[in-house]
């Protein structure tokens, strides 16, 4: 007989049942909190609306304030918030364990920072203001985030077969501030009303005024978040060590390369759409490890669904807090980003 | 920091004017100018020839263009401006470190902060003082005076529309849009023009706007500031239709939504009195 | 059985880590691959798992070329313990070792009861039941060993089998041989957990029908534990067969320029080594 009891006796017996239950827990939670938010998120603003006004077919929507302050100024940045918010922190999720380091974040790779650039371009070049019926600055961020996330995986996997984290790493950091250095040049060529816009832009903004941007932003978050339901049993491996994960039957290139291309294409979407919010792909991931532990078939899925809520908190209090005035939501999130990932830094040691 | 600028800077010229009295120094002969609406008004009071070097962003009037440029309010280049040999520097007055380096060098400086309109007709007065053409500059703020009279006289009795004065937003979209507040010269500009500023109780000159905060306010005209003189008729009517999502805005409903092009809107300096009417035309278009 | 055929294998062109190499590890066999740094171990241990893929020849499994097995398949026979192993993130011990039943799982598939069942099987065999709930960084160094033991045995279709059953284990293990490899399994570890560690290994080849090959520089270790051995140096086999016929001074000599008294020790029984001098 095996040593059944002291299993038993332990404080938390998991068994297969428990693994499921807790998948589908989890799922489920943390995909209600995200869809509860979004729901909720709506009805919170400096002003107060009626939602029977709201949703009173006999006023004409043109001249329906209520219903225009829900569904344009305040539905599409829950929308936003949540679509953002859960690229980024999936996209932490995956980058940390593909980089096998904690600390890591959405922007560690230099996608981020080519979509700034993308950015920084048409704000001060005065790039003609719509490219196919679509705001052109998210356009081209998201084409500056896919120009970063090409020279970032050409470096890496060029030297040899595979791809070498090491050099993601590296070639990430330094085409980071290589572009950082380009935006402050662009930015210093700028005329002041134009470093202004993009100074802005660099915080961060939900507030998308319309459903364009987040149709947009839809298809490549949505290819991303389908690429990342396919990666945690892998991921869990990879954290391991590239040799151990292979040696337990993981195509490693395989899974480094659907990790890196999918975790790249939800950050630059994202901040094509909201610009580059931080901390949310750091604090995310660490807060739900506090609470579901470190496999990532459940970090994952709660970290997708906290993240879309926490962001779309911070965005509510963005809206609302300085009324009439817009707070960055980028300095909500790195407020409260700040402190916690310093206490994370020492927490490590 | 205006507040506490306004009466140093007043120090300053008042300090400097003596000083220029008690050394019998007549007008002083070379000039260097960083910030573009004294450098406009320089010209405009008829010192332009004394005017060797101008800042990065000075456009007006196209003479600027014959200038040293020198660097601007972040980047002013010191060598560079020495090298000029100025006997008067115009800087702003957060340029602090540079101010007390040419001061050093016994160079006079004149500062300017930025305000109201009834500051900025103060500022013109005292440039005059300072380069000798008292008489020159107290005649173009009396014209400036006079035009902003004579808007005033023909809205008098007309009803003042609400009014978001936007100066900037992310092109193409309805994000960070930035607009006047209660305090500074595009409120003042927007009330001697006969609007209502919607958002006259937020007492600070800028402010970026939620759409919310917008849909709320509902004002009657949406007027749009510029200072992009290079866009086309179609980008223009395409930036004023972003507009349209907002359709429960009046402004928006009516056909309100102005767009201005020039830095005339968005730089105080000689054509605030025709910046003014423009505004007024835009609000009232029957009075005129 | 697990073959080396003429296995060569360099990184790049100029450089060539393993020339020729053929070694032949029978079914159930506990094999020790011995040699000095630098002479290719490591290298020839990821060869051996398909970790790498050799530059001339090939490495068989019961006959079949592993560079031709799907990585899956490969895992489920064939399972590494690394020298060392460092997490990213802390895993429970049962986390760990239920790592071990990737290749058996589809991409969306969850463990289900028959995969705990072999998790905690594994856990049993390598004594390491109570840390089922224990988080991977607070274990000792020879407790993480014998968790990534557990783990890697979980690859296997049954996990370490307890009891030799009804069925012939022998005829199993002619057909379907698993090993497992073990690099450098007692360098970071005390004396009492080096002796821990050769009897678990010795346990988990005789009775669990483990194929076990043991990367080491430790001529001690590996003569208590292997019955065979493998000798390189400069990428090349110097000797190689049964431990007692492989372990003289003049082989010892001739790889690591050292002389040494090798005798049988009264009361272990298995051959001992003591340097004596640099030759």
């Amino acid at each position: 007989m095996r040593d059944t009891t002291a299993t038993l006796a332990a404080p938390h017996p998991a068994t297969a049942g428990d693994l499921r239950t807790r998948v589908w827990l989890v799922q489920i939670g943390f995909g209600a909190l995200a869809v509860v938010t979004c729901l909720v998120a709506p009805l919170v603003g400096p002003t107060s609306i009626s939602l029977s006004r709201v949703f009173d077919a006999a006023i004409p929507f043109a001249e329906n304030v209520d219903a225009q302050v829900f569904f344009i100024a305040r539905l599409p940045r829950a929308i936003a918030g949540a679509l953002v918010g859960a690229s980024l922190a999936g996209a932490g999720v995956v980058l940390q364990a593909l980089l096998r380091n904690p600390l890591a974040t959405p922007f560690t790779l230099g996608v981020s920072a080519g979509a700034s650039l993308g950015a920084m371009l048409v704000i001060t070049l005065g790039v003609p203001l719509t490219l196919l019926g679509s705001a052109a600055v998210p356009l081209a961020s998201f084409a500056g985030a896919l120009g970063a996330l090409a020279i970032v995986y050409f470096l890496a996997t060029m030297r040899r077969q595979g791809l070498s984290t090491l050099v993601l790493l590296l070639a990430g950091v330094t085409l980071n501030s290589l572009f950082s250095a380009i935006i402050l040049f662009v930015q210093y060529l700028a005329d002041p009303a134009q470093t202004l816009q993009s100074v802005r832009w660099v915080m961060g903004n939900l507030d998308v005024g319309g459903y364009g941007p987040i149709l947009w932003g839809i298809a490549p978050i949505g290819v991303a978040l389908v690429a990342f339901a396919r990666l945690p049993r892998a991921l869990n491996l990879l954290t391991m060590g590239a040799d151990s994960a292979a040696t337990r039957g993981v195509d490693v290139l395989r899974t480094q390369r659907l990790a890196f291309l999918s975790a790249s294409l939800a950050t630059g979407a994202a901040v094509a759409v909201g610009g580059p919010i931080g901390f949310i792909g750091i604090i995310v991931p660490h807060l739900v490890r506090l609470l579901v532990g470190a496999d990532h078939r459940l970090v994952l899925p709660a970290s997708i669904g906290l993240g879309a809520a926490f962001l779309v908190v911070c965005d509510v209090a963005a809206r609302t807090v300085l009324s009439p005035m817009e707070l960055p939501v980028g300095v909500i999130t790195a407020m409260l980003g700040g402190p916690f990932f310093l206490w994370l830094l020492v927490r490590h040691r | 920091m205006t507040g506490i600028s306004r009466p140093l800077s007043a120090c300053i010229a008042g300090l400097l004017l003596v000083s220029v009295v008690a050394s019998g120094q007549t007008r002083p002969q070379r000039i260097v100018s960083v910030v573009p609406a004294l450098t406009e008004t320089l010209f405009a009071i008829g010192a332009g020839a004394e005017v060797v070097g101008v800042g990065t962003f000075d456009a007006h009037p196209p003479e600027v263009a014959t200038r040293v440029r020198v660097g601007g309010l972040l980047d002013p280049d010191m060598e560079q401006i020495f090298g000029l040999r100025p006997d008067l520097i115009v800087f702003y007055g957060s340029q602090q470190d540079q101010i007390e380096q040419v001061t050093r060098a016994s160079i006079d400086t004149f500062t300017y902060a930025h305000g109201g309109l009834a500051d900025m007709l103060d500022v013109i007065r005292r440039l005059g003082v300072r380069t000798g053409r008292a008489a020159a500059a107290d005649q173009l703020a009396g014209r400036i005076e006079s035009r902003l009279a004579e808007v005033r006289a023909r809205l008098t009795g007309r009803a003042r529309p609400r009014v978001l004065m936007v100066f900037g937003r992310e092109p193409g979209s309805l994000r960070n849009i930035y607009a006047s507040g209660g305090v500074g010269f595009l409120h003042d500009m927007l009330q001697a023009a006969g609007g209502e500023n919607a958002f006259a109780d937020v007492p600070r000159e800028s402010l970026q706007l939620t759409a919310e905060a917008i849909l709320v306010a509902a004002p009657d005209v949406i007027v749009e500031l510029t200072y992009d003189e290079r866009m086309t008729p179609d980008t223009q009517s395409a930036e004023v239709a972003v507009w349209d999502r907002l359709s429960s805005i009046p402004a928006v409903r009516n056909k309100r939504v102005h767009l201005l092009l020039g830095n005339q809107f968005v730089q105080p300096g000689p054509r605030m009195g025709d910046a003014t009417a423009a505004i007024a035309q835009a609000l009232h278009p029957d009075a005129f | 059985m697990l073959t080396a055929d003429h296995v060569s294998f360099g990184y790049d062109h100029a450089r060539t880590v393993l020339s020729d190499v053929s070694v032949e590890v029978p079914a159930g066999g506990l094999v020790g691959v011995l040699g000095p740094n630098g002479s290719g171990k490591t290298t020839f241990l990821k060869l051996l798992a398909g970790l790498l893929v050799p530059t001339r020849g090939c490495v068989r499994l019961d006959g079949a070329d592993i560079a031709g097995l799907a990585r899956r398949t490969l895992a489920r026979r064939v399972a590494v313990v690394p020298q060392e192993t460092e997490l990213a993130f802390d895993y429970t011990v049962l986390e760990i070792v239920l790592m071990g039943r990737y290749p058996h799982l589809r991409t969306f598939e969850l463990e289900g009861p028959d995969d705990i069942e072999i998790a905690r099987r594994t856990l049993a065999a390598t004594g390491t039941t109570h840390l089922e709930q224990r988080t991977f960084r607070t274990l000792s160094g020879g407790e993480k060993q014998r968790v990534i033991i557990a783990s890697a045995l979980a690859q296997f279709e049954t996990g370490a089998n307890t009891t030799r059953g009804a069925r012939d284990p022998r005829a199993e293990a002619t057909s379907r041989t698993q090993v497992l490899f073990l690099d450098e399994p007692t360098s970071s570890l005390d004396l009492s957990f080096q002796l821990a560690t050769a009897a678990l290994v010795d346990t988990l080849n005789r009775s669990h029908d483990t194929t076990v090959v043991v990367c080491t520089h430790d001529l001690n270790f590996a003569a208590a534990l292997c019955r065979d051995l493998v000798v390189l140096r400069d990428g090349q086999v110097i000797a190689s067969g049964p431990t007692e016929t492989v372990l003289t001074p003049d082989t010892i000599g001739a790889v690591y320029d050292v002389e040494a008294d090798v005798r049988r020790h009264p009361i272990t029984g298995h051959l001992t080594v003591v340097p004596l001098a640099r030759r």
